[in-house]
């Protein structure tokens, strides 16, 4: 109990390094994130609004599941190497399954009656997409992401093993930091991935269409 | 088959239900009496209390005053799940259990009340023999998605009458159905309705359905109150207000053709082939064949059909006699002569 | 909390006879690994189905029980599952060393934040499901005079079975995959081979220790799929 806190004063007396390593593990983190986002939900969304790939986006997300951080970091050794590129390229492959699923089900699962409607008023595909599927799907997509995002932060804490920094290269060093600071930084990542889900949760009550709101929430949080 | 009762009364005494919050109430003071063995419809558009009506009598919603009784027992002297056990309930989804074979629907409620094995066994093998599902034995091991909307409904009504209640509940149990099988479900409850007479209470806002199954029809109308109850034949006849008289539509004269079938009220002709009667005035050429098993109604439109003045009965093959334009739309009141049609 | 890598280690394991495949530190030594089966890979892989066997287990009593509780009470089904979510989106690292002050470096610390991670997804399962019953299912049974418990255990918890049966694989496969994670607090479960070989880092080993928890992941989310299916052979059935 005295470790807690004494975690706090080690937080006051080392505000600079966790500070530094908090830097370092959102930089670690969001790259990787922004490179899943950018391949993901546009393949997602493609993929949902041609109704086609639903087998590859259920594989790919078990197989993300299932997957372990730390086999994923500790395989890339092998073959990267050391330093902060293995630990972005396991951390884009964790972040990118549940973009890619979530984009797919935001626009694949959309009322197949709504789609007909727009098509039948003579929209054309890229209109369907842009004016009903996209809105609809929005909230879905963040959702995807919003995931994501938790778990790319929270599997960047074993990112230290490659010598990649961030703050597990604190929760893992007892021997330089003592007790008190592993704990200290546990607790700062632990608010700093409730944090990243909470920015998120407020952007997806955002994104909702108004009058759409109570049919797109998500699971709970 | 097993031994069975022919059913309790059910009496509506002052029943009202009025829901929390509403300005007036869905059921208003109702005075009804089902006697035992009959089947009577409830019908009226929405609003008119009737899905209401029937779920005070098991209890699914609660009495806001009044009572009713079944038999002489009001439904408030045991528990709402132990009057339940005693009372058929058949809905319009039917409400299989998905994850229930054919065999364990049935079985639910005699499983409850204790029934062993073997009764429960015999009594489902009963049961699927008296709504139309056999050979047993293919229907048993089913389950509900491998079964037509209508299979589905059938299944439901022998679920109903599994533990054997005195009385049964429907709420409008074929509403769900395509046309042609509900003409044929309709038929088949009939059938049961004749055979095992239990008092039934159903549910429906299709008046032609109320005028075929019922032995008397209940009008309520919205504000939840009773506006005419009465054998069909008297409701067509006998409209006691306005209210009745649209709700049975223009066309009620023509419905009261329905209640009667040809064979009723047909007239032996003589044997000679074109069917001339001792008046030889009197032609029937160019007049339809009819069965005497359709209705007054189906006949009608029939005659119109060929434009002729009547048409030509038979029944199984041989030939009964005739019925004239007349007698179909005016038919005579039962030991009334016939008056034919003389040129 | 000792560093990751034990000072002191061997660079490449050598037990007498390297192969050229373990020498030149090939990507997986199919020869090294068949010859240490039983030392490095298989204890390993037994405790690890033990930790996760523990902590699905327990996680699904506690998340069932309050799914239950929820379904009666409405209002529960909100706070309850913030709270699982909260415990869900902790990072399991920090998780397990926040737990090391009170419970130590010891399987117990290991389960109760394995048994954290497994609440919300199980949870949410029950509810779901449980919510998913058809209403005129539903009303059926309570007209033919189920009571509550009756309803409850004949009626809506069966049809639940596959929402929830789908809930614990989630958790199954995620719970084998936090497991590796396991080892920076007690030398057990797949992980520990794969900590100890990176420092050297020596390939064949971490390679086939995480392979191995994927395809125990697969594995195990396949005989619950199995389960799911004897328990619940009405969905197979089709007209």
């Amino acid at each position: 109990m005295d470790v807690i806190f004494g975690a706090f004063p080690f937080m006051i007396d080392n505000v600079g390094l966790l500070l530094t390593k908090t830097g370092d593990h959102l930089v670690i983190s969001l790259i990787p994130l922004l490179a899943a986002i950018i391949l993901g939900v546009p393949i997602g969304i493609w993929l949902g609004h041609a109704h086609r790939g639903e087998f590859l986006a259920v594989s790919v997300t078990n197989i993300g599941r299932a997957l372990p951080s730390l086999a994923l970091i500790a395989i890339l050794i092998g073959f990267v190497g050391i330093g902060m590129l293995n630990a972005m390229i396991a951390l884009f492959l964790l972040a990118f399954p549940p973009i890619l699923s979530y984009a797919f089900q935001a626009v694949d699962s959309i009322d197949r009656d709504l789609t007909r409607a727009a098509r039948g008023m003579g929209m054309s595909p890229g209109q369907v997409l842009l004016k009903v599927e996209l809105p609809l799907g929005l909230p879905m997509i963040i959702a995807g992401i919003r995931t994501s995002a938790v778990l790319t932060v929270s599997s960047a804490t074993i990112a230290t093993i490659a010598g990649s920094g961030g703050l597990g290269d604190v929760i893992l060093n007892q021997v330089a930091y003592g007790m008190e600071g592993v704990v200290a930084g546990a607790i700062w990542v632990a608010v700093l991935a409730i944090l990243v889900d909470q920015a998120f949760a407020l952007l997806l009550r955002v994104s909702a269409p108004a009058g759409v709101k109570r049919l797109q929430s998500t699971n709970a949080g | 088959m097993t031994q069975h009762s022919t059913g309790s009364s059910i009496t509506f005494d002052r029943a009202t239900k009025t829901y929390p919050g509403a300005a007036t109430p869905a059921l208003d003071a109702l005075d009804l009496e089902v006697a035992a063995g009959e089947l009577v419809c409830l019908v009226g558009p929405s609003g008119g209390g009737k899905t209401t009506a029937l779920q005070l009598v098991n209890r699914l919603v609660d009495l806001t005053s009044g009572d009713i009784r079944i038999g002489d027992r009001s439904i408030t002297d045991q528990s709402a799940i132990e009057l339940r056990r005693t009372i058929g309930y058949a809905i319009q989804q039917s409400g299989l259990f998905p994850h229930y074979t054919v065999a364990d629907n049935i079985a639910t409620v005699p499983a409850i009340l204790g029934w062993d094995k073997k009764r429960i066994r015999t009594r489902t093998a009963e049961l699927l023999e008296l709504v139309g599902l056999s050979p047993v034995e293919t229907w048993l091991p089913r389950y509900p998605a491998q079964l037509s909307g209508g299979q589905q409904q059938r299944v439901g009504i022998a679920r109903a009458l599994a533990a054997d209640p005195p009385v049964m509940l429907m709420d409008e149990p074929f509403g769900a159905l395509d046309p042609i099988t509900r003409v044929a479900v309709q038929d088949e409850f009939l059938a049961i309705h004749r055979a095992v007479g239990k008092t039934t209470l159903f549910v429906t806002h299709d008046i032609d359905e109320a005028i075929k199954m019922a032995d008397r029809i209940a009008i309520l109308k919205p504000g939840g109150k009773l506006a005419q109850f009465g054998a069909p034949a008297e409701v067509l006849s006998n409209p006691a207000d306005d209210f009745v008289a649209e709700f049975l539509g223009a066309e009620r004269g023509l419905k009261r053709l329905a209640l009667t079938t040809v064979g009723e009220i047909v007239t032996a002709g003589t044997t000679s082939p074109e069917g001339a009667g001792a008046d030889a005035s009197i032609t029937t050429a160019g007049w339809p064949d009819v069965e005497a098993t359709m209705t007054l109604r189906e006949a009608l439109s029939v005659v119109s059909a060929a434009r002729a003045e009547g048409a030509i009965v038979h029944a199984g093959g041989s030939r009964l006699g005739e019925v004239s334009l007349h007698d179909l739309i005016a038919p005579p009141a039962a030991g009334e002569d016939r008056e034919g049609v003389r040129a | 909390m000792s560093d990751f890598a034990p000072p002191g280690d061997p660079a490449i394991p050598d037990y007498g006879q390297a192969s050229d495949c373990v020498i030149n530190n090939g990507a997986f030594c199919t020869d090294w690994f068949i010859s240490q089966w039983s030392t490095v890979f298989w204890p390993p892989l037994l405790s690890h189905i033990i930790m996760v066997a523990i902590a699905v287990s327990i996680g699904f009593v506690i998340a069932f029980c309050a799914g239950l509780l929820a379904y009666r009470k409405k209002w529960l089904a909100g706070p309850i599952g913030m709270a699982a979510t909260f415990l869900y989106t902790l990072p399991p690292l920090a998780l397990f060393q926040l737990l090391v002050p009170f419970t130590g470096l010891s399987l117990l610390t290991v389960e109760i934040a394995l048994v954290c991670f497994t609440l919300v997804i199980i949870f949410q399962a029950v509810l779901v499901g449980l919510s998913g019953v058809p209403d005129d299912v539903r009303r059926a049974a309570t007209g033919m005079g189920l009571d509550r418990n009756q309803l409850l255990f004949k009626v809506e918890l069966p049809l639940a079975l596959p929402s929830i049966i789908s809930g614990v694989r989630i958790a199954t496969v995620l719970t084998v995959s936090i497991t590796t994670i396991a080892a920076f607090v007690v030398d057990d479960g797949l992980g520990s081979p794969i900590i100890k070989a990176v420092s050297s880092p020596f390939n064949t080993q971490f390679v086939g220790a995480g392979a191995l928890a994927v395809l125990l992941a697969f594995a195990l989310d396949g005989l619950l799929v199995l389960l799911g299916r004897v328990l619940t052979p009405w969905t197979k059935a089709r007209s």
